[in-house]
């Protein structure tokens, strides 16, 4: 299951880095001018679902940009804000990853997954006895 | 030699297919664990993907994109598909068709169990008690415009001027969008064109949708909303001066006592203030429709604080006259309770659809291996932690899991089931991750209602699954796909305007079992 987009020559493309929700680096990867974050997240086997196919009707490929890169997109239409209000762990500079679309300016991005889980339910449980 | 992971899944909806996906993505066919792992999933009706075929609006086809993972999951060859069975104590299906399976019999040939079945059934109220023609659930709407199999028939919109939905939900908003929809704005959709013709039929002219609380307590999703305000030939009855203020006010009372998180990611959303959904739905609801209320054939009205206490019929224009006890809040913000206020009034109107949330399948609980399963008062989930399904003394049920709505309650969309199906399946691959390297885990505190045989065998499925694969009433996905291809190709045959084609032409499964056994005999002749 991956992307459908061209790597480039090691060394001629622009840079992805990924870091999961605590931080921690995950991979760099190179890719190409209009690819998007959700695209090179699926050639790369990074943990994103884009159940919709890049459609705009979910909110399962939701990432954080760092506030410099965030700024250089375009702001985010009702559309994407509708679907960006039912993320979980949504932030000021949250952004759908099929709507971040590579540019020159972005090289070198920082993208941060979301919290993978948020805290399931518990009904309570015999504590273990070892 | 340890027990294989032999998992039987009952439901075959979104949670299934996304918990599956990532069992057999963590444990890989060539490693080890991976080559014992088989899924079985089992849905009780013919066809796969829960909600997502049965539940999701006509007119939101990007949402069903899902099923390409699904499809993808289906075609692992250590997963098999077997729809037409209902595993559970009691016969929910009257279909001869449909195999009925006890869980007694289900689970003997499995290792693993995972709950996938939902939330199927909706809440009643006790006041809401006229036959259907004036009061059904709004998911017998939802049945009747996907083609359900449990259908109870279209609602006569023949004889209805005016319609009234109690909840504020997504289901709630997508009937009353369906309603009052223009029915050529449908025909390109997954509508099927029986349904379109009661549509063409309809007098509907209002639709009310009631709630107990407030604007800053609807559940809606914020996509929902905006497309009721952006319906052609539709305004919206513009709120109430009084409204408004009482929720402005409301949130500047949270505003003042939850202060905004800034340190450290400045997370919105969270806490016990209002949501940036629930802060920019107020603003829609403020902002109104996109057609000016009073120049439109049609309208809606979203109405608040005010909760069904009694219905009966009427003498005058409309068929029915719905009391309601106004009511206040207990306190400001997202979680607030509603009060009664004392006060009452009443509207005429010709259809109540009450939408007020939906709970678990009580007869599948009905079971004595599962009644202890299940959470009391209010039956919402199946008791569990983190996934693994515990009992009402708090023990675990070794090997059993539940997911989706069957486990967090009927709220979210597909995005938390998502979310969750990452949890139910670390739990699943954790524990027998652990289990076959002989890190045991603690008997005493645990009750066990599966095979425990390291002996089990693999492939086995239940006589009476296979005995209703012989007959064609069990389905496999390999039908699903060819029916699904069929759909497809039907709805291109019908060209909607233009050059636009339907999307599919859906069957039902009385179209569907002909056509499989038309595909049999001709795969019989072509190789005889």
């Amino acid at each position: 299951m991956h992307g459908g987009i061209n790597r480039p020559e090691p060394g001629t493309g622009l840079k992805v880095h990924f870091k999961d929700s605590k931080g921690n680096h995950i991979k760099t990867v190179e890719v190409n001018e209009g690819d998007s974050i959700l695209e090179i997240a699926h050639e790369y086997d990074i943990d994103l679902e884009g159940a919709c196919e890049a459609s705009l009707a979910c909110s399962t490929c939701h990432v954080i940009l760092p506030p410099e890169y965030y700024d250089l997109l375009p702001e985010p239409g009702d559309d994407e804000n509708d679907m960006l209000d039912m993320a979980f762990g949504l932030t000021d500079t949250s952004r759908l990853g099929c709507q971040v679309i590579m540019k020159k300016e972005l090289d070198d991005i920082i993208v941060t997954l979301p919290a993978a889980t948020r805290n399931m339910y518990v009904d309570g449980a015999k504590p273990t006895t070892h | 030699m340890s027990i294989p992971l032999k998992l039987a899944v009952v439901g075959g909806g979104p949670s299934a297919f996304y918990v599956v996906s990532r069992v057999l993505q963590q444990l890989p066919q060539n490693s080890a664990l991976g080559a014992r792992l088989r899924v079985h999933i089992y849905d009780r009706l013919w066809a796969p993907h829960g909600l997502v075929r049965y539940g999701v609006a006509p007119d939101h086809p990007e949402v069903k994109n899902c099923t390409s993972k699904f499809d993808e999951t289906a075609h692992d060859p250590r997963v098999r598909f077997f729809g037409n069975v209902n595993i559970g104590a009691a016969p929910i299906n009257p279909s001869p068709d449909v195999t009925n399976l006890p869980l007694s019999s289900l689970l003997p040939h499995y290792s693993h169990l995972l709950l996938a079945n939902g939330c199927p059934t909706p809440r009643v109220h006790p006041a809401l008690s006229l036959p259907s023609s004036v009061c059904r659930p709004a998911l017998d709407v939802v049945h009747w415009y996907t083609s359900h199999p449990a259908s109870a028939g279209p609602p006569d919109l023949s004889r209805t001027e005016h319609v009234t939905v109690i909840g504020h939900g997504n289901v709630a908003l997508d009937v009353a969008r369906i309603l009052l929809s223009h029915p050529s704005r449908l025909e390109p959709y997954d509508v099927p064109n029986a349904v379109l013709d009661i549509l063409r039929t309809s007098r509907v002219k209002h639709v009310s949708i009631f709630g107990r609380r407030g604007p800053l307590q609807a559940s809606f999703a914020p996509r929902e909303l905006r497309e009721m305000m952006s319906l052609d030939d539709v305004s919206f009855t513009p709120l109430s001066q009084d409204i408004i203020e009482r929720s402005e006010s409301e949130i500047n009372a949270v505003e003042k006592i939850s202060e905004p998180q800034v340190a450290g990611g400045q997370t919105l959303g969270i806490g016990t203030g209002y949501s940036r959904a629930q802060k920019r739905m107020f603003n829609m609801l403020k902002s109104g429709s996109k057609a000016h209320y009073g120049t439109t054939p049609k309208t809606f009205s979203i109405e608040f604080f005010k909760s069904p206490v009694g219905l009966e019929y009427s003498s005058g224009p409309h068929s029915v006259s719905l009391k309601l006890s106004h009511t206040t809040l207990d306190s400001p913000g997202p979680n607030a309770r509603a009060v009664p206020s004392g006060e009452f009034s009443t509207i005429d109107t010709d259809l109540v659809l009450p939408s007020l949330g939906y709970i678990p399948d009580s007869s599948f609980f009905a079971d004595n291996l599962s009644s202890s399963w299940i959470a009391t008062p209010g039956l919402s989930h199946v008791r569990n932690n983190s996934g693994r399904i515990v009992d009402t003394e708090g023990n675990l049920i070794r090997n059993a899991y539940v997911s989706g709505w069957a486990a967090s309650g009927a709220k979210g969309v597909l995005a938390r089931t998502v979310e969750d199906a990452r949890v139910v399946s670390s739990a699943i691959v954790e524990d027998y991750t652990k289990s076959s390297t002989g890190d045991s885990v603690d008997d005493q505190t645990q009750s066990s209602v599966l095979s425990t045989s390291p002996e089990i065998t693999l492939d086995s499925i239940p006589s009476e699954v296979q005995i209703g694969l012989e007959r064609g009433a069990v389905t496999t996905y390999e039908d699903w796909k060819q029916i699904d291809a069929e759909e497809i190709r039907r709805g291109q045959e019908e060209v909607v305007i233009g050059d636009l084609k339907k999307e599919r032409q859906r069957m039902d499964w009385s179209s569907a079992k002909v056509f499989l056994s038309d595909v049999r005999d001709k795969t019989a002749t072509s190789s005889s």
